[in-house]
């Protein structure tokens, strides 16, 4: 059905693809997997008709074709539904799914009625909960996902590419979306899947593609494949099925408490929130997507402002301003979403590191070139982040780097409470275990660190205590010998077993 | 210099291109420099007798003048806005400055603080309507400009009046070895302040950071709106002191004197490499900029076409620049 | 209705409707007062704003400009900008007024021309936004030398002059055009409707009819983001050239319109056309790129001609009530920048009521999502 093969794409001098090559039978859905920056995305990109490769050719039914743009890649009977959406915020509803592919009259004016009928039509079988003439900026991240999928369908396609769709899904649209996915599979379409979600592959996926660092690594039908083979052929390194850390149960009460949350409540998502960490203490926070964990860890710092509750830090209330007045009391925040949050893409490795510095202090002061050169070198080194020049933009380094850098700048400022929000989304395997081991040390050393994962191995694995949020409240706290994936799954989604109250 | 030969080679393809445009990104600043010698050259080749003390005098006299305002833009744009007031500002302190010395000493220390007042008044007026009620910037910074406009014709009534002070003349005006003007005493306060800004302290880190991203500025602990409305606070000072040497090189000063300057700074900091995105350039690139903008008017002096013409001629090399500096990336990669 | 008005204050245009209501009743009471104040109280001098030569004045000199800031806010829909069509007006003046002059062709031969050559400029400067991805406003601002330049070189100074066959039926109303003197009384009405305005509303309602096409939904596509239209098979430069064409309608038309105002040839008019029309259409509510509408233009338009007027009658008035109170138009240009400038502060409204619908639309799904969980 559809066969790219040799493709090359380099950006300036980083190399995208190197000789990537994939092959999709007709009505296959087949998983195209890998590690973030392997090249999943720009193999995506180039059926879509958003990146030229610079050599290599793909074949549809055996023929060669050559694809341009996105017009072309339609009338190839390709549809893509992108990873970062490729929704206009300010349109409708109706008018997204009918973008490019309007229905008209014979006048050549647009069918207005006959589009919001076949709108609404997919919304029901998409199970979509809104109106065609919505405005689609006024809609949740989730429904946006689903939309994003519903107008790829919407095409016809023979072929339909799905790039990371639910990351941002609840569990029953997985449901909804794989049901669909079936039904299309049944009329023949074929699906090229990306994901990073392992039982995902299992669950829907016929064969599997296997991209390491640009090039494809291997590909099969999925029953031929473990869990851990796919690991080993996505990292190059076969898991290790260690032991989880976990710290010593002590009696809670006689150590400091460094913050408290009571009762907090942020519009629309967090209802009743309480919490507290101890010094020291590594907090996770579990869950599934957008039950207000991202939330919280901004009202601690001050980016968000909660309605009702208190937040009691270092034993006295708080209530910051903005992120500056937290950061001045000693807070620090990493971001997962490095692109929106975090990095300064276009800034050097340099500035970079110093940015958390840089936030500090007197505006006006004299700053020496030495001192910000040592202080980001230094850092490089301590943390093994893996650079060309200390003058290179941070754009030039991969995600697992990336997210180091951010790391190192917030590390090297020593801050009494560290907030981490999904820091390892998107980052290798290794750069993750690195990033843990500088947590571990770093809470060993008396720094006190909140971290919100979206994957509950990682929970498991790094935090000494763990609490679930669900529909805005704790539904679980976590510790000890409770701290297991079943308790934690199980109060994820919502299952009414409360283990160990909080007080 | 390969790449200047290389400007010349007849069978260029598409690679060379690619080289160009790479290298053109990668040294702005130089690039401009490159421009502004090419430019020189054309004009000496043109007319011989151009290369004199006067003529170089002169093109230091405006370059630095350019270079001022040029440096509150180069702020502004780093930090993410742009700020069209700059010609206004300078027009007004103009104004301000020949009516109140009347062509009488004495009066310097009133007039700068006065000024200076003015400019950071109009530039935190800028900064506040832009950042923080969220305006575009262009078009609020357009808006006060012409509010600045009216003020400089209430004043006035629209008649020419006054005149800068001879000895503040005499400071920018007098040329050293009759070559080097005493701008460049002016120039030699201004130029480190503003390098020390945007190099040596925190004010300039976090400029780049908010510029570049202002989300994860925020985050990290940045004041961003005090940032921005500082960088339009310093742009509107900066012109407004542009405004009174502008008065004192022309000695008097008619209402929208130096309005053009809005364009001409904004031109000169783009093609010393500074970005609309926001988030990058320097202001080296920014003075090379001016130089540049100097050269090419007075190339088309020396070329001496009629006034039409001259329009034209202007517009075919600004587009050009253009191409060659600030292309948006295309859809498809 | 209630509803309708909800929805209505919603619409990007709701600030620049708003505006332009405020200040039309404004300019109405104003100018009738003063009217009143020299000419006695009467209905009609209350009224004198709807006097037929009245009304037909403030259309006719204001028409280009307001065609002009429509086009404006179809560029900025499409994420464009031309600061160059102030003079790219003069151009089609001057182009209307010398063809015929100096190669002795019909009128109408050099209208056509010039319509062409609006096309022409409106091309090149798509070519130099869209297709060349120049940054518009330096780009636009750069062509405006180039224009002023084409402009001097066709005509060097003012001149020319129009036969009164063609501006004659343009200056007069409905009834100067199709001559309905003997119209029954009850139809007298019609004769209020000066042509300019008639010229408006046929320039709009082609506008709507192409707006009703596919294209309608592209320019706000490729507004909001070039990738995601690309991505769906639409083709930005092809959109954004066909902006700047049907731009190049607006102008031409605009053109022609001022040379019938003028009846003559100025090579050096409207400059201040090109700002003054993108700071009209952000104040009708048009924001960057994919969001607002033509109407945004048509009120923002209005709305500052609206101003410049009610300032004059105000100091009128001014100077009627207080005697030997007289300044110069120093004064009144300050006065009407300043209101214009709070017209800008007024659309933080729109922004503040958006962001209002956005949070309740929010909250109404959120609503919906905890019963779908039980």
């Amino acid at each position: 059905m559809l066969e790219m093969k040799g493709i090359d794409k380099r950006f300036g001098a980083v190399v995208a693809l190197n000789k990537a090559s994939l092959t999709v039978k007709e009505g296959e859905v087949m998983a195209l997997a890998g590690s973030n920056g392997s090249g999943k995305s720009t193999m995506v990109k180039v059926l879509a008709g958003l990146v030229a490769p610079n050599a290599g050719e793909i074949l549809i039914d055996g023929e060669k074709k050559i694809i341009h743009s996105g017009t072309d890649s339609t009338r190839e009977g390709i549809a893509t539904a992108f990873q970062d959406l490729s929704l206009i915020p300010t349109m409708s509803v109706k008018d997204n799914i009918l973008l490019g592919c309007e229905i008209v009259t014979k006048s050549g004016m647009v069918d207005e009625k006959e589009s919001r009928r076949l709108v609404q039509e997919l919304l029901d079988r998409f199970h979509i909960d809104c109106d065609p003439d919505d405005y689609v900026q006024t809609l949740m991240p989730s429904t946006q996902s689903m939309l994003e999928v519903a107008k790829a369908v919407f095409r016809k396609p023979k072929i339909l590419l799905l790039d990371e769709v639910t990351a941002s899904l609840h569990y029953d649209e997985i449901a909804t979306l794989f049901d669909i996915m079936r039904e299309l599979k049944n009329e023949g379409v074929s699906m090229v899947y990306v994901t990073h979600r392992m039982n995902e592959i299992f669950e829907i996926c016929d064969s599997i593609t296997i991209m390491r660092s640009s090039e494809t690594v291997t590909s099969g039908p999925v029953s031929d494949f473990t869990l851990d083979d796919i690991i080993f052929y996505m990292t190059g390194a076969r898991p290790k099925h260690s032991e989880a850390k976990t710290a010593a149960a002590e009696d809670q009460d006689d150590r400091e408490v460094v913050v408290e949350v009571k009762n907090i409540s942020v519009y629309p998502k967090v209802k009743d929130i309480s919490m507290k960490a101890y010094k020291g203490e590594i907090v996770g926070i579990g869950g599934l997507e957008g039950q207000g964990q991202p939330e919280v860890i901004r009202s601690i710092l001050g980016a968000v402002r909660p309605q009702s509750g208190s937040i009691c830090y270092m034993g006295k209330d708080v209530r910051f301003k903005d992120p500056a007045a937290g950061v001045k009391a000693g807070i620090g925040f990493i971001s997962g979403d490095r692109s929106k949050e975090a990095v300064f893409d276009i800034r050097t490795i340099t500035e970079n590191i110093f940015a958390g510095n840089s936030a500090k202090e007197s505006l006006f002061a004299y700053l020496s070139a030495k001192k910000v050169r040592k202080f980001s070198e230094d850092a490089v080194k301590k943390y093994n982040i893996k650079i060309g020049k200390l003058k290179d933009p941070a754009s030039s380094l991969s995600g697992g780097n990336q997210q180091k850098l951010v790391v190192a700048r917030w590390i090297a400022m020593n801050p009494n409470l560290l907030l981490l929000d999904d820091p390892t989304k998107g980052v290798d395997i290794h750069s993750r275990q690195e990033i843990h081991d500088i947590l571990r040390e770093c809470a060993a050393n008396g720094m006190t660190v909140i971290i919100a994962a979206s994957d509950t191995d990682e929970l498991l694995n790094i935090s000494d205590r763990v609490y679930v949020f669900y529909e805005g409240k704790v539904a679980a706290e976590l510790s000890g010998e409770f701290k297991t994936s079943e308790h934690l799954v199980s109060a994820m989604m919502g299952v009414k077993e409360k283990v160990q109250e909080a007080e | 210099m390969p790449s200047k030969n290389m400007t010349f080679e007849p069978n260029a393809n598409k690679d060379f291109f690619s080289k160009l445009n790479l290298f053109v990104q990668t040294h702005t600043a130089l690039m401009a420099v490159i421009i502004a010698a090419i430019l020189y050259i054309i004009t000496i080749i043109i007319n011989p007798k151009g290369m004199n003390t006067v003529a170089i005098g002169n093109i230091i006299l405006l370059t630095v003048i350019l270079s001022i305002p040029a440096a509150g833009q180069t702020m502004v744009l780093i930090s993410g806005g742009m700020d069209f007031s700059v010609g206004a500002i300078m027009s007004a302190t103009a104004v301000l400055t020949t009516y109140t010395m009347k062509g009488e000493n004495g009066h310097f220390l009133t007039v700068l603080i006065i000024s200076l007042a003015i400019g950071a008044f109009v530039g935190f007026l800028n900064g506040v309507c832009c950042v923080k009620i969220g305006l575009p910037a262009m078009i609020v910074t357009m808006a006060i400009s012409n509010i600045v406009t009216r003020m400089q014709y209430i004043l006035t009534q629209g008649v020419l009046s006054g005149k800068a002070s001879p000895l503040f003349s005499s400071t920018v005006k007098f040329k050293l070895f009759g070559v080097v003007p005493h701008i460049v005493v002016y120039a030699l306060i201004i130029w480190p302040i503003v390098f020390y800004l945007l190099k040596r302290s925190r004010f300039g880190k976090q400029l780049y950071m908010v510029g570049n991203n202002a989300n994860a500025a925020r985050l990290n602990g940045v004041r961003v709106t005090k940032i921005q409305v500082l960088s339009y606070v310093f742009s509107g000072m900066l012109a407004a002191f542009a405004g009174m040497l502008g008065a004192a090189y022309m000695s008097t000063a008619r209402c929208q004197i130096f309005d053009d300057y809005a364009y001409q700074s904004l031109i000169a900091v783009i093609i010393g490499g500074t970005t609309f995105a926001g988030g990058s350039g320097s202001y080296e690139g920014s003075i090379a900029g001016s130089l540049v903008m100097i050269l090419l008017s007075n190339l088309l002096t020396t070329l001496n076409p009629t006034q039409p013409v001259r329009n034209v001629l202007n517009a075919a090399i600004l587009i050009l620049l253009l191409v060659l500096y600030n292309r948006g990336k295309a859809v498809r990669q | 209705m209630k509803e309708s008005f909800a929805r209505f204050r919603r619409k990007p245009a709701f600030t620049g409707c708003m505006l332009f209501l405020v200040v039309l009743i404004l300019n109405i009471g104003i100018q009738g007062w003063s009217t009143c104040l020299s000419n006695g109280v009467s209905v009609g001098n209350i009224l004198s704003f709807f006097q037929p030569s009245a009304l037909k004045s403030i259309f006719m000199t204001n028409l280009p400009f307001i065609l002009v800031t429509v086009g404006q806010a179809l560029l900025l829909l499409v994420g464009q900008m031309d600061v160059s069509i102030g003079v790219q007006i003069a151009l089609v003046n001057v182009i209307c007024i010398m063809v015929p002059q100096e190669w002795g062709v019909p009128v109408w031969v050099g209208w056509i021309i010039a319509m062409l050559a609006a096309f022409g400029i409106s091309a090149l400067c798509g070519a130099c936004c869209a297709v060349l991805r120049l940054p518009a406003l330096l780009a636009s601002y750069a062509l405006t030398y180039l224009v002023n330049g084409i402009n001097v070189l066709i005509m060097n100074v003012p001149q020319g002059s129009v036969p009164k066959a063609y501006w004659k039926p343009y200056q007069s109303t409905l009834f100067g055009l199709i001559g309905g003197k003997d119209a029954p009384q009850f139809l007298k009405f019609l004769d209020y409707i000066p042509v300019p305005a008639l010229v408006l509303a046929a320039v709009l309602l082609i506008w709507y009819f192409i707006s009703r096409r596919p294209f309608g939904k592209h320019i706000y596509a490729v507004g909001t983001s070039q990738r995601n239209a690309f991505a769906a098979g639409i083709s930005p430069v092809k959109v954004q050239m066909k902006a700047f064409l049907i731009k190049g309608f607006f102008v031409g038309v605009a053109g022609i319109c001022l040379t019938l105002m003028s009846a003559s040839g100025n090579p050096l008019q409207c400059e201040e056309y090109g700002i003054k029309s993108l700071s009209a259409a952000i104040i009708g509510g048009m924001g960057w790129g994919g969001w607002g509408s033509i109407s945004c233009g048509v009120f923002g338009g209005g709305f500052l001609v609206l101003i410049q007027n009610t300032v004059y009658y105000f100091f009128t008035l001014l100077s009627k009530i207080f005697v030997g109170f007289s300044v110069t138009s120093y004064w009144q240009n300050f006065v009407s920048d300043i209101i214009i400038f709070g017209g800008l502060l007024m659309t933080i409204v729109t922004a503040k009521e958006q962001r209002k619908t956005l949070q309740q639309g929010l909250k109404a799904q959120f609503r919906r999502g905890e019963k779908y969980a039980k």
